[in-house]
């Protein structure tokens, strides 16, 4: 290669698996037996590509195939790899803080992938529709050859995703870092807007679009500001001339102000959340799905860089503290009071997803509130990764169970779930088991996350109080105020149990409106007992310990810079 | 990993093969359901049966013959090295038992094989014994769990076997029952866990390598700990979160509505484990968490206890007498029970805590009884109102001796097991209250009344001398007598009433010593801060 030495190409081996992916499917499903005669010959040589295609390269499935393999395959290097460390370029920096996201997004990338496969079915055996047929057997037919057809197009955009994820985990430039996010961002506008025959999916996306990209043009804004003010946009650079500057120049808060405006839509805080529970509910589930976990993450890793790693002032409050508290409140109490009220189920999880980032959000503001000490930052940095990590089984886990509900009509009326207990008592004990943990009910793994969330705050703020005090108001009167945002989390916890236990006790006692058993889609159905039995076992066995490992390792690499 | 010492190997096995009886029919061809409930229910009844032979020889190895007196506060029996769990977190695997817990986990490892036997012919076998058996797993793991987060894990896994019990398998307002049970409990555990929570974030670091939070949940280390909670306020709300999410699942007054409905509901083998086992939950957890590690808040709050137990023993016992429904008679008349219980803490004597748990022990052989011959009652009646029917003597005479054993032993009658604790109880609360002892002394006079009263129109009064009244939903067919799986049941629990009733030093002097150690190591120095003479 000219671009790069042996040694960065091993650092990045996952993404040139998902390039090496993305290529393949471009070009495997073309394979045909074209041939091309030698001018003024009689030969003809096979070029492959075009024609008509072999049985294999034809097969519509073929598409959903290489991507799974693909991104299992990926997620394994990038496991064995976790700890490899490095430069790539100038703009990019492996190391075990950017290999945990990228396991987290690829995680989800594989869960999505397994849906897609049912919820947008290939078909090898459809015809073309005959005169003969009656009308419905010909719009099912069309409708068949349709989805045969995108095959290609979703998986593309969905690799596209994982690439643009990726590479933004690893960024170490701002510039480099935007680029990435609209690269998983359009093409994630794409996948929400997929089904465009439907009225929702269409108005979903366009929504969506529109919000995403005025949010991400005010970054951009945010950026130049700050490019402005510096001259360079590396995060060194940044964090470097920050620590020098005196006091804040107005024109860099400013430019990292905007830029909390694109991050803020992209994890979906309040106000900006407010076209998430559309795109969600006009998505197809593998898609919403694929937004609540890792575009959501993704938003995090930004934060992250930009709040901890650049802004974060050695001691004293950080400017942004008293806005990202804030929002944090104010963005886990609207999305559970939204989600209380909702009937929509992809709605509820939409809402949800809005809450849980309005507590990941509250260990950021206590961060920066400049009272927590390293052990207690670092452990609110554990937490909210590891809570980012453990979503992808909880709540991607209730989006598989959605999309198995699809795969048979509809699953945006809470009618929908009604008396899956009775039909599938294994799909719906696993979908309490999600509905739980997302209520953060010991000992599931969301109890886990939330639980050490709640520890950092506390262990950061418990001390200020006085504990000479004698009564409870006294000592609530002298503590610092982030021991707020941990009461906060805690009555937010308790709101949410409601809304998610209608959903979970909707299944088991209103009568279903039809028995008949789900579509028989083996892989979904293994990948939502994984799931649901992950989350039991890490909230409850030393697995859990050493996920929490390889993060805190992650987090000490990061702190550590 | 977690070792093979007999409590968690006690704990672990229904819970193991309960799941696994659950989920592989699931994956079998559903040919042979019939032939799968035979075996289901078979395999469960064997384990039960296995573990109670096993829970039995433990007791009888490791508890003969101990002087309790020598065994200071915090030192259990049958512990297991601790293992942990969630290094990061500070939760380890911690077993052990005293005489706070031995009787029990005897008592849920006899009751669960007696209300699997009760319902023998359960419908959807396949699923009903197995969740039995996981309730074993949860309820023993409660009684076992020396650390709080394992102990609120098993705390809460009681609730899902229970829930499920009374929705599928309940009578026809079930829905409405289970919910009720779920919200109550859940939201009292909840409560519960705060408290949990705030005491978890006061234990001393040093917890185990690996942790990120220096706390740890262990109780023993927490007990051992000078002042768990500096501050006297937080401490005192602490207690008070406790006491919400015990009194809840005992259930004392203000928050008992949800008792009632959940037995009325319930499935027999339900309703025998909801009153045996699941009640007296709430008054271990009490003394083994809030009074042991809070004395000088109890100590504080003994008017409270007072006040709550009085309101549960008068009222329950008050609203019994307009009670038409069996079941809901015998619930109330457990809120009437339990409310002795508080009364027996509350005086903070040995004698009264030792009469308290006797009483969680004689009322755990006593109402399982009285459920399982209502249960009876309604299968063979198909009722449950009291003056529907008149005479089951004449019909049914091994069901109306159960009945009048059972109702004989919920009132107090000597020599059966409820008396004994009752006296204690009584004694006790005169020692410390003096006079204030006419009043539950009345109400138990309040028992006898309501009790007797059922018994002549249920029982005995007939209009006519041969045929008695049938009631309607009989459709004019005869009555049958108990089955003999039903009559073995109801037959050990009778019998066993009345050992312990003849012979109660059996469990009593063990605990009565228990008692003096827990008030002499734990309460003296709050009593003395608190200026009483102890």
């Amino acid at each position: 290669m000219i671009f790069l030495t042996n040694e960065e190409m091993q650092l990045i081996i996952p993404e040139l698996i998902m390039l090496v992916g993305l290529l393949g499917i471009i070009l495997i499903p073309n394979f045909g037996d074209a041939k091309i005669r030698l001018p003024l010959t009689k030969i003809h040589l096979p070029i492959l590509i075009g024609g008509k295609r072999f049985k294999p390269t034809s097969n519509p499935k073929l598409p959903n195939r290489l991507t799974l393999f693909t991104l299992v395959v990926a997620f394994f290097f990038g496991f064995a790899d976790r700890v490899a460390t490095g430069d790539v370029g100038n703009a990019l920096s492996v190391d075990s803080f950017s290999r945990v996201f990228f396991l987290i997004f690829t995680a989800a990338l594989i869960l999505s992938t397994i849906s897609a496969a049912h919820r947008i079915p290939a078909r090898s055996n459809v015809k073309p529709p005959n005169e003969s047929d009656s009308e419905s057997l010909v719009s099912r037919k069309i409708d068949a050859l349709i989805d045969n057809r995108r095959q290609v197009d979703f998986h593309i955009i969905l690799l596209m995703v994982g690439l643009g994820m990726s590479l933004m985990a690893m960024a170490n430039h701002l510039f480099m870092l935007f680029v990435c996010i609209e690269l998983a961002s359009l093409s994630s506008y794409i996948l929400v807007a997929f089904h465009k025959e439907s009225a929702a999916g269409g108005e979903a996306g366009m929504k969506y679009f529109i919000v995403g990209s005025v949010a991400s043009a005010v970054g951009i804004y945010g950026m130049s500001l700050l490019y402005l003010w510096n001259g360079d946009l590396s995060f060194d650079g940044l964090a470097a001339s920050w620590a020098a500057a005196d006091g804040i120049d107005p024109l860099a808060g400013i430019g990292v102000g905007l830029m909390l405006v694109a991050f803020g839509f992209k994890v979906g805080a309040a106000p900006f959340h407010l076209a998430a529970p559309d795109a969600y509910s006009g998505a197809s589930s593998p898609v919403a799905g694929l937004l609540a976990t890792a575009s959501k993450a993704m938003g995090f890793v930004a934060m992250i860089r930009i709040l901890i790693g650049i802004t974060l002032p050695v001691e004293g409050e950080a400017f942004w503290f008293v806005t990202i508290a804030l929002i944090s409140v104010i963005t886990m109490t609207w999305g559970n009071l939204a989600a209380l009220t909702s009937d929509n189920p992809k709605r509820i999880l939409a809402y949800s997803s809005v809450a849980h980032a309005g507590y990941m959000l509250a260990g950021l503001a206590a961060i920066g509130s400049g009272i927590a000490s390293i052990a207690a930052t670092k452990l609110i940095l554990i937490a909210i990764i590891f809570h980012l990590a453990v979503l992808v089984l909880f709540k991607f886990g209730a989006f598989l169970v959605l999309s198995l509900l699809e795969t048979e009509g509809r699953s945006h009326r809470l009618e929908d779930l009604y008396g899956l207990g009775k039909r599938e008592p294994l799909m719906a004990g696993s979908m309490f088991v999600f509905m739980l943990s997302l209520a953060g009910v010991p000992p599931l793994a969301g109890f886990l996350s939330k639980f050490l969330m709640i520890n950092g705050i506390v262990n950061a703020s418990v001390a200020s109080g006085s504990a000479g005090s004698v009564s409870v108001i006294g000592w609530m009167g002298t503590v610092n105020p982030v021991f707020w945002l941990a009461i906060a989390i805690v009555f937010n916890s308790a709101l949410s149990i409601f809304y998610y236990l209608r959903i979970g006790l909707v299944m088991f006692f209103e009568a279903p409106e039809t028995d008949n058993p789900l579509k028989s889609a083996t892989s979904l159905r293994l990948a939502i007992t994984v799931c649901a039995l992950l989350t039991v076992i890490l909230g409850i066995t030393s697995l859990g310990d050493s996920v929490l490992d390889i993060i805190s390792n992650a987090v000490e690499t990061f702190i550590g810079n | 990993m977690i070792g093979t010492d007999p409590l968690t190997v006690l704990t672990l096995t229904p819970l193991f093969v309960g799941f696994g009886l659950l989920i592989l029919p699931q994956l079998l061809p559903s040919k042979n359901a019939k032939s799968i409930q035979k075996v289901s229910r078979n395999i469960s009844f064997g384990v039960a049966l296995g573990l109670f032979t096993f829970a039995t020889y433990l007791s009888c190895k490791n508890f003969s013959g101990i002087d309790w007196l020598d065994i200071s506060m915090g030192d259990y029996i049958l512990t297991n090295e601790p293992t942990t769990l969630i290094s990061s977190i500070g939760v380890s695997w911690i077993v052990g038992a005293d005489a706070l817990s031995l009787p029990m986990i005897w008592l849920t490892a006899l009751l669960i094989p007696l209300s699997m036997l009760v319902e023998w012919d359960a419908k959807k076998g396949h699923l009903f014994h197995p969740l039995i058996l996981i309730m074993e797993g949860a309820l023993l793991g409660v009684f076992v769990a020396l650390d709080l987060f394992v102990f609120y894990v098993f705390w809460e896994l009681t609730l899902i076997p229970m829930f499920f019990l009374i929705l599928v398998w309940g009578g026809d307002d079930r829905k409405y029952a289970s919910m009720k049970f779920f919200i109550y409990t859940f939201t009292a555990s909840v409560v519960m866990l705060i408290g949990i929570l705030v005491m978890y974030f006061s234990t001393d670091g040093g917890a185990s390598a690996g942790s990120l939070t220096g706390h740890h949940f262990d109780l023993i280390a927490m007990a051992a700990q000078d002042t768990l909670i500096e501050t006297e306020g937080l401490r005192h709300m602490v207690w008070l979160l406790l006491l919400i999410g015990f009194a809840t699942k005992m259930p004392s007054v203000p928050v008992h509505t949800w008792l009632p409905d959940a037995h009325v509901q319930a499935p027999t083998a339900g309703s025998m484990l909801l009153a045996g086992v699941m009640l007296k939950m709430g008054a271990y957890g009490f003394l083994r968490i809030a009074v042991s590690l809070f004395p000088e808040s109890t100590v504080t709050f003994i008017p409270l206890l007072v006040v709550l137990g009085m309101a549960s023993l008068v009222y329950g016992a008050w609203v019994c007498m307009g009670q038409t429904n069996l079941k809901r008679m015998v619930a109330y008349s457990s809120v009437s029970h339990m409310g002795l219980i508080f009364l027996g803490i509350a005086t903070m004597q040995p004698l009264g805590i030792a009469g308290a748990l006797f009483m969680m022990f004689a009322h755990g052989l006593i109402s399982p009884l009285l459920f399982a011959v209502a249960g009876a009652f309604k299968h063979h009646y198909h009722t449950l109102e009291i003056g529907s029917m008149r005479g089951i003597a004449h019909h049914s005479p091994y069901l109306a001796a159960h009945m009048m054993l059972g109702w004989m032993g919920s009132l107090g009658l000597p020599l059966l097991a409820g008396f004994v604790a009752e006296v204690a109880i009584l004694i006790a609360f005169w020692m410390t209250f003096g006079w204030l002892v006419v009043l539950p002394a009345l109400t138990l006079i309040i028992t006898a009344m309501y009790y007797l009263s059922s018994m002549q129109r249920t029982i005995f009064e007939s209009n006519d001398r041969h045929n008695g009244i049938l009631p309607e939903s009989l459709h004019g067919e005869d009555p049958t007598d108990v089955t003999w799986h039903e009559n073995t049941g109801m037959f050990i629990l009778g019998a066993l009433a009345i050992l312990f009733g003849i012979l109660p030093f059996i469990f009593f002097d063990m605990m009565s010593d228990w008692s003096t150690k827990f008030l002499e190591t734990i309460l003296v120095a709050a009593l003395e801060n608190q200026g009483v003479n102890p």
